[in-house]
């Protein structure tokens, strides 16, 4: 079966080629910028050892940052992992009627592009003029500053990415509830089982391979749409309340040209990523059933 | 199978034949007769931000000139998005020919960035503008152009001032005068408060851009200072009692519900549909104002404090030129030249309301003389031009980490997280730590 071919070799070349280059070389470039200070135009690089490295780690900066990232995982899971999760099993199994209406409904928003999601929510939520503020103002509450808040801003902004991304979790997670064999609800049914014992001992184990994979780029991908909102709506503030690794990293380089910190926070920014995904593989993926 | 793969072949060498014909022709033609100089223009106008404007002076441009063609291109986020577009631009070796850059990114251009000096070209290849510079600006409008080193890099270009924008109609709903807006900082305060309490609108906003333009206005115009020079070197000056108390000015107001503390896009989309009595942001919006506002929208002087003298940072941008070869630097300075004559600018001064860096285009009838008699709130803009001093930027490579630090201590200030003064101390030492 270990056999190697030219020809297996041959297929597999335009895909590994690709990858190397586009995803592996720039990896090694990003380590070998990060011991460098380079403002991206100046023809001189100086070589600085681990001293972008050493001010990172020494910065009061990182701690927010880390905290940051940990709030958008924990935003980001609720309203696209979990809510979606929920909602995908009442579309599967508990609707009777206009499933399919709901589906779409749900789904079509994730084609609208993130900054005009930004652009929408930013005339949504305006504090003054905003159509929020006049519900809001109708039940006599002041409308909160929502990008000027700590906190806030990243539960407004999650939100924001939940439009890009939460149709399109919700439609993977209702395919895979679909999948459960009929037979075994039916069968569940017929001994009076509970819909919270339905859902816990027969949907969750059957999609569980799925709600990993859903939950993975719910984390993944998510802190990666953070940049377009943050870049539009509050270039990281306020003081630095919206700021988080992967917005760091932009920020770094394209907005202070600072690219040796840029990269340094980069390395960071894989290895927690690198974390995040042994800690996927040695835990959850033993939870999780494959059926092949 | 075969023959597919020698067809296939021969069309490969078909096209490249071809496309090396193409190449030889063009350069051919090019040697024989004049081709056209393209230049690359790059400019930081969005469509609500004298977009058209700059569309126009360069479709008049390339029909008066013939022998030239000017490109434009739109770079988004204003001077930051557009430097980091020419440093990216650069560093791949195509670099624009003329370029529009923030006067707060002036010493950080003529450190970082590899430009084409525009006396140097004067001198090389238009001798005939010897006495340009000298004959058609004055010495202070092209001090803004020049480096604290003394080089000139480039000519300025559009010059903005702040202004105070109110809402006529709010103030009459608020029982004042709209003939008699506010001269000094105390009144602001006095006037946001009448309006909140008589109308429950939002009185005052302070423009919160990625910079800190305004809030350097309303420092120095307290007496206090961004950056002092301490033995040579530059350091963050606006650890004093006059600039905290200035700042604290505006944090008052937030704290006191008067003014609003949000993002710029939501205070000026409420200014519009007159949620908000007073704006104080910069003349270059006036147009978009006066043309997107459902009132007639006034402005008035940046206001004082009390017995002391105003300094109003200029805004807008120089134009630097960054051609490498000589055609298209003889060009690009033809082009600029275009962009300075009365003419261009006042076209450009209608489209954007910014001022004329140049002598004598408001009494210019090719100029502005019409157009600054019938618009007020130009000439409370150009009214200003006698107390305009330089926007300060942070020097060296973390001189833009620096600014970030003072936009961030905006936020904490605005918040009421901290009083002014502990917030500018404590960002001051990181700045200076920085610097």
């Amino acid at each position: 079966m270990n056999r190697f071919t030219w020809q297996s070799a041959l297929f597999l070349a335009p895909a590994t080629i690709t990858l190397l280059l586009f995803a592996y070389w720039p990896l090694l470039q990003d380590v070998w910028l990060s011991f460098h200070s380079w403002n991206m135009v100046s023809p001189t690089m100086k070589f600085v050892g681990l001293q972008n490295y050493l001010q990172l780690l020494s910065s009061d900066e990182l701690i927010k940052i880390l905290l940051n990232t940990v709030l958008y995982i924990l935003v980001l899971v609720c309203v696209n992992f979990i809510l979606p999760y929920l909602l995908s099993f009442i579309i599967a199994h508990r609707l009777n009627r206009f499933s399919f209406f709901y589906r779409s409904a749900l789904f079509i928003p994730s084609t609208v592009s993130l900054a005009v999601a930004s652009i929408l929510f930013l005339w949504i939520l305006n504090p003054l003029a905003g159509p929020l503020n006049i519900i809001l103002s109708a039940i006599g509450l002041e409308s909160p500053r929502w990008f000027k808040e700590s906190g806030l801003v990243i539960i407004i902004i999650g939100l924001i990415i939940g439009w890009k991304v939460f149709g399109y979790n919700l439609i993977l997670l209702a395919a895979a509830m679909v999948d459960v064999p009929k037979e075994l609800i039916e069968a569940a049914r017929l001994e009076n089982v509970s819909n919270w014992q339905l859902f816990r001992r027969i949907i969750v184990p059957m999609t569980s391979s799925t709600a990993l994979y859903v939950f993975v780029i719910t984390v993944v991908f998510g802190l990666q749409y953070v940049l377009v909102p943050v870049n539009m709506l509050t270039q990281g503030g306020p003081d630095q309340g919206s700021t988080n690794l992967v917005y760091i990293v932009y920020q770094y380089g394209f907005v202070f040209f600072q690219t040796g910190k840029a990269s340094a926070f980069a390395i960071l920014t894989m290895l927690i990523y690198a974390l995040f995904l042994i800690v996927k593989t040695k835990v959850l993926d033993k939870k999780v059933h494959y059926e092949n | 199978m075969k023959k597919i793969t020698q067809l296939v072949a021969l069309l490969c060498i078909g096209a490249f034949t071809i496309a090396a014909l193409g190449c030889g022709n063009s350069q051919n033609a090019s040697s024989k007769t004049p081709s056209k100089v393209m230049i690359e223009y790059w400019h930081v106008n969005a469509e609500s931000f004298g977009g058209p404007s700059v569309k126009q002076l360069v479709e008049q441009f390339n029909k008066e000139n013939p022998d030239i063609e000017v490109v434009e291109k739109y770079n988004p986020d204003m001077y930051k998005g557009l430097t980091q577009n020419l440093q990216a631009a650069m560093a791949s070796g195509k670099n624009p020919d003329v370029v529009q850059m923030g006067y707060s990114y002036l010493n950080y251009a003529g450190e970082n960035l590899k430009y084409a000096s525009i006396p140097d070209i004067i001198t090389k290849l238009s001798p005939e503008d010897n006495t340009y510079l000298q004959d058609n600006f004055l010495p202070n409008v092209l001090a803004l152009a020049t480096t604290d080193d003394g080089k000139q890099i480039g000519l300025p270009y559009s010059v903005s001032v702040p202004v105070l924008y109110y809402n006529p109609d709010v103030f009459k709903q608020a029982g004042l005068d709209p003939n008699q807006p506010p001269r000094t900082w105390q009144q602001v305060t006095q006037y946001a408060k009448t309006i909140k309490e008589k109308t429950g609108i939002m009185g005052f906003f302070m423009q919160e851009y990625a910079d800190n333009w305004a809030q350097q206005a309303l420092i120095e115009s307290n007496g206090g200072q961004i950056l002092a020079k301490k033995d040579g070197r530059t350091m963050a000056g606006f650890d004093t009692p006059e600039a905290s108390e200035a700042y604290q000015v505006l944090a008052d107001m937030v704290k006191n519900g008067d003014g609003l503390h949000a993002t710029n896009e939501e205070a000026f989309q409420a200014f519009l549909s007159g949620k908000i009595g007073m704006v104080c942001t910069t003349i270059g919006k006036r147009d978009n104002f006066e043309k997107s506002a459902k009132f007639t929208v006034m402005a008035t002087q940046f206001p004082s404090f009390e017995g002391k003298t105003r300094k109003l940072p200029a805004g807008g941008n120089l134009l630097m030129i960054f051609s490498q070869d000589p055609d298209k630097q003889k060009a690009a300075w033809r082009f600029v030249k275009f962009l300075e004559s009365p003419g261009a600018l006042a076209l450009w001064s209608k489209g954007t309301g910014y001022l004329p860096p140049r002598k004598g285009v408001t009494e210019d009838p090719q100029g502005l003389k019409d157009f600054a008699e019938q618009n007020k709130n130009m000439q409370v803009a150009m009214s200003q031009m006698p107390e305009v001093v330089k926007w300060a930027s942070f020097p060296g490579a973390n001189g833009l980490q620096a600014e970030q630090a003072l936009i961030d201590v905006r936020d904490i200030i605005l918040s009421g997280k901290q009083s002014a003064a502990d917030a500018l101390k404590q960002a001051a030492a990181k700045i200076n730590s920085m610097l």
